[in-house]
């Protein structure tokens, strides 16, 4: 990964400290993209097997960028923002991330282990491996020092809480703006936009206009819905929030829940898949719009239309794009040049990513050379909050995705939860637009 | 090393998913218990998916039985510190909780074919208690026993409990019976082929008022006269087991440093296996819908995949007991009562002992693994058969924890969850013979200690069950006390009967 050339800087230019030594970043920027960017793709040891991590889906939905961040343990690199002077140091790793002797247990365990039959019974082995599973066990140290105590929680009330301000929320809201009924939009990111902003553009999809039209005062940014609850007063979520750059909590009640979380990247099992190098194609999209940070050659795996929207954009960009495997359908037209249907993927590197191989349609193994593998695949719905709100969530096995279950205008299975978007199972991001107007259009109906 | 990650939180590769499927574990909610997938730090986000597709695609599950396991708030990870600024009414009872339908079930989990048509002995409730019955009953020869669960294996209060083990009890009865059952389970890995990771690293009980310092105090004879080296200790000793603790306005607290933690889920794995092996029948996905009576004893158990003829039925259902029993117009007087529950991120050893404040009902320690785990009994928590989880525990639980130990305000909650303690009047277990009904054995109300009580009582139960041999447990803890010889419900409030008073909440 490095930064685009010829770019003027998005922000100040500082540096942070990585153990000792000093790295460049930009103020503001998730710290986790001014590490890559600096050549730092390693920034933590897996829990069990010690295996290099690196950020893989800059979504705050995975745990490969969990650092130690000014003496706090399991932060996210990748949604913390860059500051001047900020300590970060690499987890679960002995004597250091780039040494570690505990890497030696990825090697004795090649086909992974049941540490429930491990030694079970074996006598004086039984205890030993009890005493040093305890101590190997756990990710970071205890801070050292208590935490800030943070401001009471405040409660807000409204008639429609928003969760997620991508292309079917801000459409939503935009109904909810013209009919003049109150809400509130929950945003996680520090920006509204969702895939709109962050994604590989679609042709014909949304424009962010409707940004523009939602009063300031009817969004939250930094915002993160933790749980729908219910108590004495009614059903209500609790969202975690900055305010002052001190965290907050708000417990947010609402008549009607509309849910377009969208959803997480996820894991596509491959061999070494989790190699530092290895990014979301999502996140990929992510540091290219928002930061100008980019692979030099990369190699993308997955399927999908926004596989090869992604290919098509890192290459306008500048990126060397080496090889487009299709796992499930033939390429497009309009596909990337080196775009194929393709099976076995797997990637190669000690450390990090330096090469990506697949078997052809028909036969025939394929290696490249590069230094990113990136993973484009529908994400998988956020059905969490549905779920707790009481909303049906069943698999659909030609998608292979869990999807919460809604009829045309977003109802679910609870009467006062609505969703819509790729929370609903996906699709393009006009798809969602559609699909965010009509459940909101649906629900006013329902508001007395 | 090449690995194909699956959940790269915990480690799991798609090895272990296959492995855990060959072992009998096919339902989400199994192979999530057996192989870790989805207990990290981002608690299945990335992975769900994609071991549900795998699940299907092998064949593990018919289509129609994936379902998600049960999402659990707080959607991330989320700093006990900023739970702790809710604001929360003690005056008002806990309402609600979600999600609400934790426990129901898919049809098509259940598994194909019917029951067997008679055994011996029916045990219904595959939580530790019915799974230790059925594996001491097998042990002695025997083993035409079926076992009935509702879910899947740890689906109970047995899946959902805190994993603690003590030895420190109020009344003679449980402190033997903690005794016996802590010596079971450090065998039961060489016993039973699987590890359940006992750490003694001891229990500390604090007191903040005089009326519980005085119930810790009388506790250490009656410990020491059972070999439990229970001793009381000052708070400076305390803050020197648990460096950090403040001991705020603790007088006293008492320690016992063979007490400990354990690992919950191999046991009912390991009691099943053991069962298993032997022939008994272990039916999840199971439901009880009805009995046949006559002359005054169970003749069939009606379950929706067909009845089994028997000869004598064991009641283990634990909260669900009395709604069990009320099939049989039996009237238990246990009730359910929801307790909370939570576990964070994992950390690097810190913590040895469990803490417990008596007062409070406030509970933690750090299992193996690293995440501390705890909970906190609510007073005012109506009777109900309900695991939803609310924000009001969260932020009382994440008060009073740092409260005792301010340096954990940056530690994250991964997850909540409820479970129900199994009340009953004098906070004493249900056993024996249930009057009227002479071949229906209670085996209930154990108000939230019948894990760690539960190998040692099957033990006792299997023996007397086996030889007809009288044992004073199942006449002490007879169905039988709570009603006066007119057949009135006593008061034990008034004394009659011993009540234990070292129960947590």
């Amino acid at each position: 990964m490095r930064r685009l050339p010829d770019v003027p800087p998005r922000g100040r230019a500082i540096t942070v400290d990585l153990e000792g030594e000093s790295l460049p970043a930009i103020e503001g920027e998730p710290v986790a993209c001014s590490l890559i960017a600096a050549g730092e793709p390693m920034l933590a040891r897996s829990i069990k097997y010690h295996r290099p991590r690196g950020p893989y889906c800059f979504a705050g939905a995975c745990s490969h960028c969990l650092m130690r961040v000014d003496g706090v343990p399991n932060v996210y690199a990748c949604r913390t923002p860059a500051r001047e002077g900020m300590k970060l140091e690499r987890q679960n790793a002995y004597p250091s991330a780039k040494v570690d002797i505990f890497e030696s247990i990825d090697w004795f365990f090649p086909k992974g282990m049941d540490h429930h039959e491990m030694f079970a019974g074996v006598p004086v082995a039984e205890q030993v491996m009890a005493k040093v599973a305890r101590q190997l066990a756990g990710l970071g140290l205890l801070p050292r020092t208590p935490a800030p105590v943070t401001a009471p929680a405040r409660t807000v009330r409204t008639r429609v809480a928003v969760v997620g301000g991508g292309a079917a929320g801000l459409a939503a809201a935009r109904v909810l703006t013209e009919r003049d009924v109150g809400f509130l939009l929950i945003e996680r990111d520090d920006a509204l936009g969702g895939r709109l902003a962050n994604g590989a553009p679609e042709a014909g999809g949304p424009s962010l206009d409707d940004v523009h039209r939602i009063s300031p005062s009817s969004v939250l940014t930094r915002a993160t819905a933790l749980g729908l609850y219910d108590d004495e007063a009614g059903r209500f979520l609790a969202v975690g929030t900055w305010e002052a750059d001190a965290p907050r909590l708000v417990k947010v009640y609402s008549e009607r829940f509309l849910l377009t979380p969208g959803g997480h990247p996820p894991t596509l099992p491959f061999e070494n898949n989790d190699l530092p190098g290895v990014y979301a194609g999502r996140a990929a999209s992510l540091l290219l719009r928002r930061y100008d940070v980019a692979p030099q050659t990369a190699a993308l795996v997955g399927w999908g239309a926004e596989l090869h929207a992604l290919a098509n954009l890192l290459q306008e960009r500048g990126t060397k794009v080496v090889a487009v495997v299709d796992l499930r359908d033939s390429p497009p037209p309009g596909a990337h040049a080196t775009a194929v249907r393709g099976g076995e993927p797997k990637a190669h590197g000690l450390r990090g990513v330096s090469a990506f191989s697949y078997t052809r349609e028909g036969g025939g193994r394929e290696k490249v050379s590069c230094d990113a593998v990136l993973v484009s695949v529908p994400v998988s719905p956020s059905f969490e909050l549905a779920r707790q709100g009481g909303a049906k969530v069943p698999f659909d096995a030609q998608r292979g995705l869990f999807v919460v279950e809604t009829d045309a205008d977003g109802r679910t299975h609870a009467p006062d939860v609505y969703a819509a978007g790729d929370v609903t199972g996906g699709g393009t991001a006009k798809d969602a637009a559609a699909a965010g107007r009509r459940a909101a259009q649906a629900l006013v109906g329902g508001l007395s | 090393m090449s690995k194909a990650m699956i959940c790269s939180c915990e480690d799991v590769t798609v090895d272990d998913i296959r492995h855990a499927v060959s072992r009998g574990f096919c339902d989400v909610e199994s192979v999530k218990r057996y192989t870790g997938f989805g207990t990290g730090i981002c608690q299945g986000k990335s992975c769900s998916a994609a071991v549900a597709a795998l699940l299907e695609k092998e064949k593990a599950l018919k289509p129609a039985a994936v379902v998600p396991f049960t999402p659990r708030p707080p959607l991330y990870p989320t700093e006990l510190r900023l739970l702790a600024s809710a604001p929360v009414d003690e005056s008002q009872p806990p309402v609600g909780g979600l999600p609400q339908d934790v426990d129901a079930f898919p049809a098509a989990l259940r598994p194909e074919g019917p029951v067997p048509a008679k055994a011996k002995v029916v045990i219904i409730g595959g939580g530790i208690m019915g799974l230790a019955l059925a594996y001491n009953l097998a042990r002695a020869g025997e083993t035409d026993v079926v076992v009935l669960e509702r879910g899947y294996l740890c689906a109970g209060a047995s899946g959902r409990n805190g994993g603690g083990v003590r030895m420190q009890w109020g009344t003679p009865s449980l402190v033997e019976l903690a005794k016996r059952s802590i010596d079971l389970m450090k065998g039961f890995a060489r016993e039973l082929g699987i590890n359940v990771w006992l750490r003694q690293g001891g229990y500390i009980f604090l007191a903040k008022t005089k009326p519980v310092a005085q119930r810790l105090e009388r506790n250490v004879s009656l410990h020491n006269r059972f070999g439990v080296p229970t001793r009381l200790i000052t708070p400076d000793e305390a803050r020197g087991i648990v460096p950090g603790l403040t001991m705020k306005d603790c007088l006293v607290a008492s320690y016992n440093p063979e007490d400990g933690v354990i690992f919950p889920w191999p046991f009912l794995w390991g009691y099943a296996q053991g069962c298993q092996k032997r022939g008994v029948r272990v039916e999840t996905y199971t439901d009880v819908t009805g009995f046949e009576t006559s002359g005054g004893q169970v003749r069939k158990v009606k379950t929706t995949r067909g009845d089994i003829a028997c000869d004598t039925v064991v009641l283990a259902a634990g909260a669900w007991s009395p709604q069990v029993a009320k099939l049989l117009d039996v009237k238990l007087p246990n009730e359910p009562h929801r307790h909370e529950i939570l576990s964070t991120e994992p950390l690097k050893p810190f913590l040895t002992p469990l803490v417990s404040v008596l007062d409070s009902g406030l509970y933690f320690s750090q299992s193996m693994r690293g995440e501390i785990v705890g909970g906190m009994g609510d007073a005012k928590e109506p009777a109900g058969l309900n695991m939803g989880s609310t924000l009001r525990f969260v932020s009382r639980f994440a008060q009073a924890l740092m409260e005792q130990l301010p340096a954990v305000g940056h530690v994250k909650v991964l997850r909540q969850w409820a479970g129900c303690y199994d009340v009953t009047p004098d906070n004493n277990p249900i056993l024996g013979r249930t009057p009227g009904l002479d071949n229906l054995l209670q085996m209930s109300g154990f108000v939230g200690h019948g894990f760690m009580m539960a190998p040692a009582v099957a033990e006792r139960m299997a023996q007397w069950m086996a030889t007809g041999e009288s044992d004073e447990l199942f006449t002490r803890f007879n169905l039988r006390r709570y009603s006066d010889a007119a057949g009135h419900s006593r008061d034990f409030g008034s004394g009659t009967l011993e009540r234990e008073d070292m129960v947590i909440g």
